[in-house]
Formats: structure tokens, sequence, C-alpha cells
């Protein structure tokens, strides 16, 4: 039940393989608002937490269709309506000449998809978040593997879930303070 | 149980019987079947066909079709031994027999290449196309000292045996393997790619310029044998997809060859066809830019006569509807949806050679299908079917003591 | 034991660690740990930097002086200043554009060709060979920019409405140029800047004084090694992977096709696409050997980028180098056989013309020094890789200056044929060029880590999800052995 002090807790591990197990169990337990955190992707982890498939690459598919679409448009538009010129005898809608500029907008469109969906879907930027609190948590950029578990979750109750946490292999178990408040 | 390695299991222990064909497996039946088909589709076309231009103008497509898609297999045996890839390692084998098949179309190419004179207008005599004979044309004889008869079947002789030599020698070290395990075998197939691959890429421009790019021997274009080389490739991996499922679903290589397998091919096989349009336009494009009469001609000719929806036909089949339908994950990993791409694939490149060469050969250059078409493309698929029936009929499909199966059996995409 | 029985173990499908046929690691050696790579990648960016790189930013800035020199006097004087006359009317100028952008182009092979791939040794060197990219591509950009005689009007080319309803050429090889270039710089932008947010956060968070780590953390956006955001990440970074690898494709054809859509023989030929870009690749891939050779050395990082790393880059320049030989060969084969006077002409006076002697200085170069490669000690020897990867840059400049030059000098009308002469400003604004390009990298590997470490340390033997427990200790782990692959036999 959430609880009016704390944001959750943050557990950290020595190694992904203990991340993936703690993750499992946390997630066998029911918690729902809960995250893992780790220097680089560890393989295996959004199936052990029940992650479902990100959706960036739609905004790549659309934007970059977007692109293209209006890569060969303004072309069009530019030089067969606005204002047609005949150059070295071809025709106004000269479509073969506008093909390298019609993907390359389709890639601009699909790459800006892919930034800005991952963006988008992170959320990010987000320079304050209650896990910067913690000390410890400076070494999840580094070496260190942290598993955390919101308070805002049904489940969470101090101390079952930081018993879970440890008893799941936690090297150390830490309570986050919501912002402007004490643990 | 604690992971021995991380991932790359050694000593899998897959025995030579448990992925190969017993006798009178169905799928050897079909392989049999399929080549009694093809002879007699061959004697059909021989004894009904007339032996005129036309006729060899069918025979000759369907040649090049074939020839495509086993030297397409050489392609992939080469480049996965160079790049020493472990993911392919299982289907590497099914490649293998594409490539053996070499020998059997240098057999079937001897009766086109006698008859030389009734497809190429440069071997004067018969004067097929509208060029006439080569003693009229100061750019034939400008040529001559390469496009004679004699020299001619001297390079398309050396092409096949070049060829056939090295998918056999590649065959046949990765099933010595088989029987000994040495990892050595591997070294010495890595090594040996590499100027493979040189001959390769040589033997393929040039084959490309000798038996396609010649039937207009007014025109040229030095990115053909690259657009010969995109279709060949695109063919093998629709090859080998269809392969992989037919004998996974009906052959011994249930577990070995997975969904990762056809999603990698896939993958390859969506690169490959964007390859190919890239070939295909920057070919096009630069000829419809730079306007020049004598290149034009021959991009000209294939937008009238009735060809034009044919080339419609090809840049929408080959590359607009492949490319939608290849972009998705599922597709690539589900067996009915990547099967018929690459169905349709490998239909398409008939059409591409079709668009290739008929234009060149037939009387007036008109679109004109014809029966022959149909039965000489039965021919040369029925009677590949069969030789790769052959081949495949009692050596493990699967290179079993390849050192890199287990990462192939193993590896997971994305 | 039957096919059937071959346990798939959940999450098994990782790439073995130790070729199992070379029988020695794929990856870094001496396993340096994750500890180890944040370590060794972080200090160039945290420690007062060692003489020698101010010496390098000296020799830099000095360089990049020069191209201000040259830049503001031609802006003062005109075009007239460099040695662009007819019939050479594209000179030096365009030539560097060639070469830059080709130079680039080797960033986004390391980058998002070998990810596709699963090529993990590409982690070593992705990061250093995508800032590359980009600067190459900023100097690149600069040459079309100051060329048109009237450079604050430039931005005519953009398609921008305006009161004169004026609107760019679309049809023109040189507009695509400014679409296909520039895009291929900004998406390289992002591809680079999505695979640096999480080494960002590395050093926002080893960050000492605040200043840094607002800096850092500024651009970090806030990365906290979220499963749910690595999950968008990944995708994102596939996804960019494969949109980059068409785009290096399509931005050299539209470089060849400049040249291309002409009519001169020497330039209209359809296979200068696939051979602008496999030529693109050979001279990038030469760049970042003789730029990783010196930063390994220089700032100790022997151990991530390896042995390993210039034997597999040695090897792509023997591929692509050889690729740029079959092209050679077919051009010079096609042009006897098209019987086109003026084809056949152009290919001999290449080769003994006038200019004999950049064409033979171009084959030397290209074509034969890479040949040594085909020995494994050559690929891996630091002295013989270096000097292979200079003189590949300097053949690959003396391909396009051959293309460019030779083309033009003589064309269709005898009485139009002339020499071409650089001036000492042609000279100076190519010098200069390399003045940006190594000021920027130079600061670059002061500012920014140099090697991927979230890569590295993802590819890293202990990475894997399984063989440890929650109470493994690293120092016990056994994966950590460098013996293990040699025991499982």
């Amino acid at each position: 039940m959430p609880d009016g002090t704390v944001w959750g807790a943050l557990a950290e591990f020595r190694n992904p393989a203990a991340l993936l197990e703690a993750a499992r169990r946390v997630r066998e337990a029911g918690y729902r608002h809960f995250d893992a955190h780790s220097p680089f992707p560890v393989h295996g982890l959004e199936r052990a937490m029940g992650l479902k498939r990100s959706w960036v690459p739609l905004f790549v598919l659309v934007l970059g269709l977007g692109g293209a679409a209006g890569g060969m448009l303004l072309q069009w538009w530019v030089s067969a309506v606005e204002y047609p010129l005949v150059v070295s005898g071809k025709p106004f809608f000269s479509w073969p000449a506008f093909v390298p500029i019609m993907f390359e907008c389709g890639v601009l469109g699909g790459a800006l998809g892919a930034l800005g969906g991952f963006l988008a879907l992170s959320r990010l930027p987000r320079h304050h978040h209650p896990l910067f609190a913690s000390a410890a948590f400076e070494r999840m950029s580094d070496d260190r593997f942290f598993l955390s578990i919101e308070a805002r979750d049904e489940r969470f109750d101090r101390r079952s879930t930081v018993e879970l946490l440890s008893g799941a292999g936690a090297a150390h178990v830490e309570l986050l303070p919501l912002p402007g408040k004490e643990a | 149980m604690v992971a021995a390695g991380h991932g790359a299991r050694e000593g899998v222990g897959i025995t030579v019987r448990e992925v190969s064909l017993p006798a009178g497996h169905p799928l050897l039946k079909a392989c049999w079947i399929a080549g009694g088909l093809g002879v007699l589709a061959l004697v059909a076309a021989f004894a009904l066909g007339g032996l005129g231009p036309r006729f060899w103008a069918s025979y000759w497509t369907a040649w090049l079709w074939g020839a495509t898609v086993a030297v397409g297999g050489l392609f992939f045996v080469l480049l996965h031994h160079v790049t020493r890839a472990g993911w392919s390692v299982a289907v590497r084998r099914l490649a293998e027999h594409v490539a053996g098949t070499l020998p059997v179309l240098a057999v079937l190419a001897v009766p086109a290449l006698l008859a030389a004179g009734e497809l190429f207008p440069w071997i004067g005599g018969h004067g097929a196309g509208e060029l006439g004979a080569a003693a009229h044309d100061p750019l034939l004889e400008h040529k001559e000292p390469f496009l004679n008869a004699g020299f001619f079947y001297l390079r398309s002789a050396f092409y096949l045996v070049a060829w056939s030599l090295l998918g056999w020698w590649f065959r046949r070290t990765s099933l010595r393997q088989d029987a000994t395990g040495d990892p050595g075998l591997t070294r010495r197939l890595q090594t040996l790619s590499a100027p493979g691959l040189v001959v390769f890429g040589l033997t393929l421009s040039f084959a490309a310029f000798d038996w396609v790019m010649s039937l207009d021997p007014h025109w040229y274009s030095t990115i053909f044998g690259v657009y010969l080389f995109a279709g060949s490739t695109v063919s093998i991996l629709a090859l080998l997809i269809l392969l992989g499922i037919v004998f996974e679903r009906r052959g011994p290589l249930a577990g070995v060859v997975t969904p990762e397998h056809y999603h990698d091919l896939g993958k390859l096989l969506f690169g490959f066809v964007v390859f190919w349009a890239y070939i295909a336009f920057s070919q096009f494009m630069l000829i419809w830019y730079g306007n020049i009469p004598e290149e034009t001609v021959w991009y000209a000719h294939r937008l009238e006569h009735g060809w034009k929806p044919v080339t419609l036909a090809l840049a929408l089949g080959h590359f607009v509807l492949p490319f939608f339908y290849l972009l998705s994950r599922d597709v690539k990993r589900r067996r009915p949806l990547i099967a018929g791409a690459s169905v349709w694939l490998l239909l398409v490149h008939y059409l591409d050679l079709y668009w290739l060469v008929m234009p060149a050969v037939a009387a007036d250059g008109a679109f004109a299908p014809h029966w022959l078409d149909l039965v000489t493309l039965v021919a040369v698929a029925g009677i590949l079917l069969g030789a790769f029936g052959w081949l495949a009929r009692r050596p493990a499909l699967v290179p079993v003591a390849d050192p890199r199966l287990p990462e192939s059996l193993s590896f997971e995409n994305m | 034991m039957a096919v059937a029985d071959i346990p798939r173990e959940p999450g098994a499908g990782v790439l073995p660690d130790v070729d199992p046929v070379e029988r020695r690691p794929l990856l870094a050696t001496g396993d340096p740990g994750f500890h180890g790579v944040t370590e060794a990648v972080s200090r160039p960016v945290e420690w007062k930097p060692p003489v020698g790189w101010y010496v390098a930013l000296a020799v830099s800035l000095a360089m990049l002086g020069v191209f201000g020199v040259a830049i503001a006097w031609l802006m003062w004087e005109g075009v007239g200043i460099w040695g662009n006359q007819v019939p050479v009317a594209w000179g030096w100028p365009i030539v560097n554009f060639v070469f830059w952008v080709g130079i680039g182009h080797a960033g986004t092979l390391i980058s998002a060709v070998l990810f596709l791939f699963r090529q993990r040794w590409r982690t070593g060197v992705n990061r250093a060979a995508e800032a590359m990219t980009l600067f190459a591509v900023a100097c690149a950009l600069t040459f079309p920019g100051i060329h048109t005689g009237r450079p604050w009007l430039d931005y005519w080319m953009l398609p921008v409405p305006n009161q004169m309803a004026m609107w760019p050429q679309f049809r023109s090889p040189l507009m695509w140029d400014v679409f296909a270039v520039s895009i291929y710089g900004l998406v390289s932008l992002l591809f680079w800047y999505l695979g640096l947010i999480p080494d960002l956060a590395t050093i926002r968070d080893r960050a000492k004084s605040r200043v840094r780590q607002v800096a850092y953390g500024l651009f970090a956006l806030g990365w906290r090694g979220s499963a749910r955001h690595w999950l968008h990440y990944e995708r994102a970074y596939l996804l960019l992977a494969g949109l980059a690898t068409p785009l290096v494709l399509s931005v050299h054809s539209v470089v060849s096709f400049d040249f291309a859509v002409s009519q001169l023989p020497g330039w209209h030929t359809t296979i200068f696409p696939p051979y602008f870009v496999a030529g693109a690749i050979f001279s990038g891939l030469a760049m970042v050997i003789t730029l990783m050779v010196v930063c390994r050395v220089a700032f100790r990082l022997e151990h991530l980028v390896t042995l390993l790393h210039f034997d597999r880059m040695a090897k792509l320049i023997l591929t692509t180098g050889s690729l740029v030989g079959l092209a050679y060969a077919t051009e010079f084969f096609i042009a006897w056989y098209s019987g086109n006077q003026f084809e056949l002409f152009a290919f001999t006076n290449r080769a003994t013309g006038p200019y004999a002697w950049a064409y033979w200085i171009m084959v030397s170069c290209n074509v034969l020094s890479p040949q040594v490669f085909w020995w494994k000690k050559a690929r891996t020897s630091i002295p013989i890789l270096f000097a292979v990867s200079i003189f590949v840059n300097i053949g690959m400049w003396f391909e396009r200056f051959v293309i460019v030059i030779t083309s033009q000098h003589r064309d269709f009308l005898p009485s139009m044929w002339d020499y071409f002469r650089p001036t000492f400003w042609d000279i100076a604004t190519l010098l200069g060029s390399f003045g940006l390009f190594f000021t920027l990298f130079t600061l670059f590997v002061r500012f920014v880590p140099m090697v991927a470490m979230s890569e590295v340390k993802g590819v890293l033997p202990q990475a894997h999800g399984h063989g440890l427990g929650p109470f493994a200790d690293e120092a016990m782990d056994p994966a950590l052995d460098p013996d293990r692959g040699a025991r499982h036999a």
C-alpha cells in the first residue's frame, strides 16, 4: 500500500544473473510498479519482467513513410505546379530525378521517429528522479544492477518488500524518500 | 545444471543419421518426380519446340534462371566461410547442395551454347534480332576480338568449370568434415573462400556481359554484372528459406532450422531486395538522365512493343511489394508467410531474366509469351530439383561436425 | 542425443565468447570487467590530458587557422583564387568534398552495418568511428558551402518560401547532395548521440564537480538505466542502424550521381554508385585505422581496441579495395567493349596521358598496397597497418582527383584541352580542412568517452545472465578465466 514519505525501495545486485532472478521473483510476487536498472541492457530481463514489445517501430514507420511522401510531394509541387521549368528536356514531374531526395527525406523521418519515439515512450528527458537521491545508485552506470519497487504499488510494504529483495540476494537495500520528504 | 559455456555449447552430438534422409523418404521421392517431370519437359520442348530463335530464347532464359540460382548457392557458401558466420551453419549444407548442381547446369548449357548463333547477333549467320551479320557492322567489327564464337566458348567453359570446381570442392570438404570432425577443415574452407570470392566476382561479372549483355551487342552498362549478382543473391536466399522450411516441416531438420534462421535469411532477403532495386534504379536513372541514344535504346525497347506493363510488373513485384511485405518482423518468422514471399521472389527472378533476355532476342522484340517459356522453366527447375535430391540423398543435411554448429542452433534474434 | 533433446536454456541465445575454430577470445583481451571498462574509458575524460594532447590541439588549431585564412581570402577575393578554370571547372573543392564524405562512411559501416551483422567486436571502435563520420561530414559540407561564389546566398538551396517565388532545382544531383549529405550528418548525429546517452550518464554519475555533473547530466537526459527504457532504446538503436545502412549506400551513390548523370566519358557510367560506396568505405576504414593506432596508445586503450579489431578492419579494407579494383577493371574493359572512341580515349588518357602520374599513384595505393593484408602478419602489425592506411587515403584522394580532373581536362573537343594546376589556395584549403577534422577529433577524445562503454560491457562474458548466482563473487567467476575456452576442447 502506498506510503506517505517513501518513494520506494532500491536493491543493489552484483551481477546480471542475480538481477534476473530477483526480477522474476518480484514479478511472481505480483508487483507491477517496479523497474530494473543496469549499465547495459541485460539479455532476458524484459522477459523476466514481463515487459511488452516497444512501439518505437511504429513511430519509425509512420514518420518514415510520411517523410518520403512529403519529400516527393514537395518536389512534385515545386517542379510541376508552382514554378515549372524545363530542365534538360525532362518532363515537369521527372520522378526518377526525385527519387533520391524522396528517399533521404524518408530516412530522416524514420530517424527522427526512432529517436523521438524512444524519448517519448521513455518519458525522457527527466533530469530529476527520486532514484538519484541514492548514493549507491551512482554505480548503476558503472558495474552494479538495481531493482526498484515503487511505494505506489498495492503490494508495497516497508518490511515485506525489503525482505523480498534481500531474500533475492540483494547486496544492499534502501528506502528512498519522496522528493522533499524524509524516508 | 550450470551452463558449461556462455551460449556456445560444445559437442552438440547430432549424428549424421538423425539429420539425413532415409532411402524412400517422401522428399526424395518428390525430387525424383520433379526430376522426371523436368526431363519430360525438356524432351517435349526439344521435340516440339522447333529449335528456332524463339525456342532458344525460352531455353536460354530458363537456363539463366537455374544458373543464377545455383551460382547464388556458391556465393552463399563462400560468403559464409569468409565471414566466419555462425548463424548460417544450419542452412549451409543446403546451399552446398544447390551449388553442387552447377555441373548439371553446365551440361544443360551445352545445347544453347552450340546454338549460340540463334541467340547472339554477333555470331554471324542467322542474324537474330535486327542487327544482321557482323561483317557490315563497324561496332561489331571493333568488338570482334572479344565477341567471337571461339573466345566466347572458351570463356563460357571457364566460368562453368570454375564454378563447378568451386562448388564441388567446398561441398566435398564440408562433407569430409562430417566424417572426420576435423576443425582444420573449417580453417581450410575459410582460407580458400577469399580467393574463391575473387574468382566468383570476376567470373560472374564477365558471365553477365557474355551471356546476357551481349544479346544486345551495341549496348553496354558497367553495372550489369552487379545487377545479375543482386538478382542471384535474392534468389538463393529465397530458395534457402523454402528448402529450410520444407526440410524442417517434412524432413529431419526439425529443431535444427528454426524461425531464427528464417528471420535472419528474411532480413538478408529484405536487404538484397532493396539492393536489387538500388542497382536497377541506378542503372535506369543514369541512363534516363544522360539521355544518350546508344544507351537509352535498351530501356526504350522495354517500354514499347508491349513491354511496358512487364517493366512495371517487375518494379512492383521485385521491389515495392516485397519491400513492404518483408518489413514486418512477424512475417519473417512465420513459415507460411515467408515461404510465400520466397516462392514469389523466385518467380519474379524469372520475370527479371525474361525482361532482360526476350526483348533482345524475340522476333521484332515484342512481348509475346509462349508455351515454351513455361515448359523450359519446368524443365530446368525440375532437373535441378532432381539433381539436388540426388546430392542430398545420403549426406547429413546439416554439417554435424562444424565447430560453429552449436552457435547456429542456439542464437536468438532481437 | 536426438536433435529435439538439445537443451535450450532460457535466454540461451547468446553468441560464443571464444571463436570455436581459432580458440581465441572474440572480444577484449584480458577481461577488464565492467568497472575496468568504466575506468579505462572515463579516465581520459576526467583527468588532465597528457602533454601530447595539447600539442595535437595546437597543431590542429594552427591548421584550422590556415583553413580560416583560406576561407576568408576566398570570401574576399572570389573563386578565382583557386585553380578552377575552363575546361576543368570542377577542381579540388569537389575532389575534397567527395574525399571527406567518403571517409565518413566507414563510421556508419562500423556503427550500423556491423551491428546488424551482430559483429560484437565493433564495440571497441564504433564510438570513435561514428565521431569521425560526424567530423568528416562537417569537413565535407564546408566545400560545397564555400565554393558557390556568393556563399552568403547558400540558403537559396533550401526549399524555403521567399519573395522571389524561387525554388531549388530538384532535378540537379547537386541538390540531391544538399539533402543527402545534410541528412546523413543529421542521422549520424542522432545515432551517435543515442549511443552516447548511457555513457554520458556514466560520466555524470562519476562527476566530482557540479559543473561536470550538470554539463554531462544535461545531455544524459536523466538516463537511469531503466529496463523499460533499454527496451525502447534497443529498438530505436536497431532501427537507426537499419536506416543508416541504406543511407550510407544512398549518400555516396548520390555523390557519384554528380558525375554519372552527365555525359562525359569517364563520368557517365552506371557502375559509379556501388563503386563509389565501396571506395568510400575503403577510405573511411583506412582513416579509422590511422586514428585508432594513435588513440589507443595515447589513451592506453590497447586492451579494448585490440589487434583483433585491426585484423578485422584490415580484412574489410582488403575486401572493399578488391571491389574498387574490380570496378576499375570493369570500367576499363567496358570502355574498350563499348567501341566508343571517346570512352576509350578517356581511359587510355588516364593511364598514359599528362595525369598518368596521378593515375599510377592511385592504382598502386588502392589496388597494390592493400594486398599485403592477405597475410595475417601484416594485418596485425601496427606499422604496416598505419602505413597502408595512409597510402589508402592518399590513393583514394587521387582516385577522386583522377576521375574529376582527367575527364574534364580532355573531353570531346581537342581545342578545349588544357592542363589543370592547383593553386596555393587549393592546397591550403585542403590542408586546412584536415585542421578542422583534427581539431574536432582532438576535442572529442578529451571531452567525450571514446569507447562505447555500455556496449562493450554488454558484450563481455560477464554480461550474460546465467552461470552466475546472486552470491557469486566476480573474482570467483569461471567466466573470467581466459583459459576457459581452451579447456572445453
